[in-house]
């Protein structure tokens, strides 16, 4: 338990209040908005909450319906096979769940009309579509063509591009995209026989890329490779 | 009977993604969380949305359990608290559905945890009542209802802003008396 002392009465009162959901919406809010910048805040709530809480014994332990987990279940992981995927990859990193609905959808790519040797693409995109990157990958350069049809990099920051391979779900990166909406990537040599079949991710970072060699920011796009 | 630390370590695992730990998670605590929705909204199928809504939020927040300093039952049933008065609150009018018929289930606390749990309840009943009984009772329905101050004043006969003198005066006490 904080000692008393250590807050303002006002706001211990008004911290009970709080715990207690007496606090109309907008007086909520404005607590909100203090507990975000005031840990000493935060530290008063917990007691509050951990003070009120051996009240709880009188809430009787009521068996939910059986079908409510798989609902609940099914509104979390709507795409099992990507979002178990994601989830691995970027476990730390609720955002997944935003991207796990995306359609890994493959668009003829007008863009690119030279087809002379077998010739990989990848649309990878954004769930709301707000961002569309087209990328081609030729096995013989190693060249990734990057074309950037939607969307912009937030100023500041970098995207970076993630292949994940399909049978180690190990998930690499390919390094930070082209700030120009047109650019070439070289995919390092380890990696050029998992392109096919592999996935594409771009993921939003600091300036230069993901500091620790994981994605640290929310997955923006993704798109599986395909035969052109 | 699953422990304290249990809960804590599904809690962790939770928020690193793991979905087997959620699902274990909600094996463990549905029925007391729906037990905290039963009782604030006293109707079957709010309590069920309310629920649902309680488990995505208890899988999108527990990545920042461990930096908060709750103890892993108070976090969790903050949580269902907190999403069944929001729910309580959005209502039009209010819903009372006395007749609704609940199944107890059948799990209680081990003897230990028990007896934490009585001496933690002795300690908030204690200082409870030192309280006037009028002021305590007020305490005891907004936590156990989710009672507004509106409600609270009513079934005192007081007017609201004279609830809301007492209430916030009795909290002054109560963190006084807790904190000893």
């Amino acid at each position: 338990m904080s000692q008393n002392d250590d807050h303002k009465p006002d706001d211990i009162a008004l911290i009970g209040e709080y715990a207690l959901h007496l606090l109309d919406a907008d007086e909520r809010r404005v607590v909100d908005q203090r507990l975000l910048a005031e840990p000493a805040l935060r530290a008063l709530l917990r007691d509050w909450d951990e003070g009120f809480v051996p009240l709880a014994d009188e809430f009787d332990e009521v068996a939910p319906p059986s079908t409510l987990k798989a609902q609940i279940e099914a509104q979390l992981f709507a795409d099992t096979k990507l979002a178990s995927l994601w989830s691995r990859l970027f476990a730390w990193n609720a955002a997944w769940v935003a991207v796990a609905a995306v359609v890994v959808a493959f668009v003829g790519v007008q863009l690119f009309t030279d087809t002379n040797a077998p010739t990989y693409v990848a649309e990878i995109v954004a769930e709301d579509r707000g961002l569309v990157v087209q990328a081609r990958f030729d096995p013989k350069t190693a060249n990734l063509d990057i074309s950037r049809v939607i969307g912009s990099i937030s100023s500041g920051r970098s995207h970076e591009l993630w292949l994940i391979i399909p049978e180690s779900k190990a998930v690499v990166s390919l390094g930070v995209m082209p700030v120009t909406q047109q650019g070439v990537m070289v995919v390092p040599k380890q990696y050029r026989a998992q392109m096919i079949g592999g996935t594409l991710a771009i993921s939003d970072e600091p300036l230069g890329g993901s500091p620790t060699g994981v994605a640290t920011g929310a997955i923006l796009a993704i798109g599986g490779v395909v035969l052109l | 009977m699953t422990s304290v630390s249990d809960i804590e370590n599904m809690i962790v695992r939770t928020g690193i993604g793991d979905r087997k730990a959620f699902s274990l998670l909600y094996v463990a605590t549905s029925s007391k969380l729906f037990g905290v929705c039963l009782r604030v909204l006293n109707n079957r199928a709010e309590a069920e949305d309310a629920l649902q809504d309680v488990y995505v939020k208890i899988w999108q927040k527990a990545d920042r359990y461990s930096a908060n300093g709750y103890s892993p039952m108070t976090w969790l049933i903050t949580i269902a608290r907190n999403q069944a008065i929001d729910r309580l609150r959005a209502r039009k009018a209010p819903v009372k559905n006395i007749d609704d018929v609940v199944d107890l289930a059948d799990s209680g606390p081990t003897p230990e945890t028990a007896a934490i749990q009585r001496s933690e309840r002795a300690q908030i009943d204690g200082c409870l009542n030192e309280l006037d009984v009028v002021h305590a009772d007020a305490v005891r329905g907004a936590y156990l209802n989710g009672d507004s101050y509106q409600e609270l004043a009513d079934s005192a006969g007081v007017p609201i802003n004279t609830m809301r003198t007492w209430l916030r005066r009795s909290l002054g006490k109560l963190k006084e008396c807790l904190g000893r």
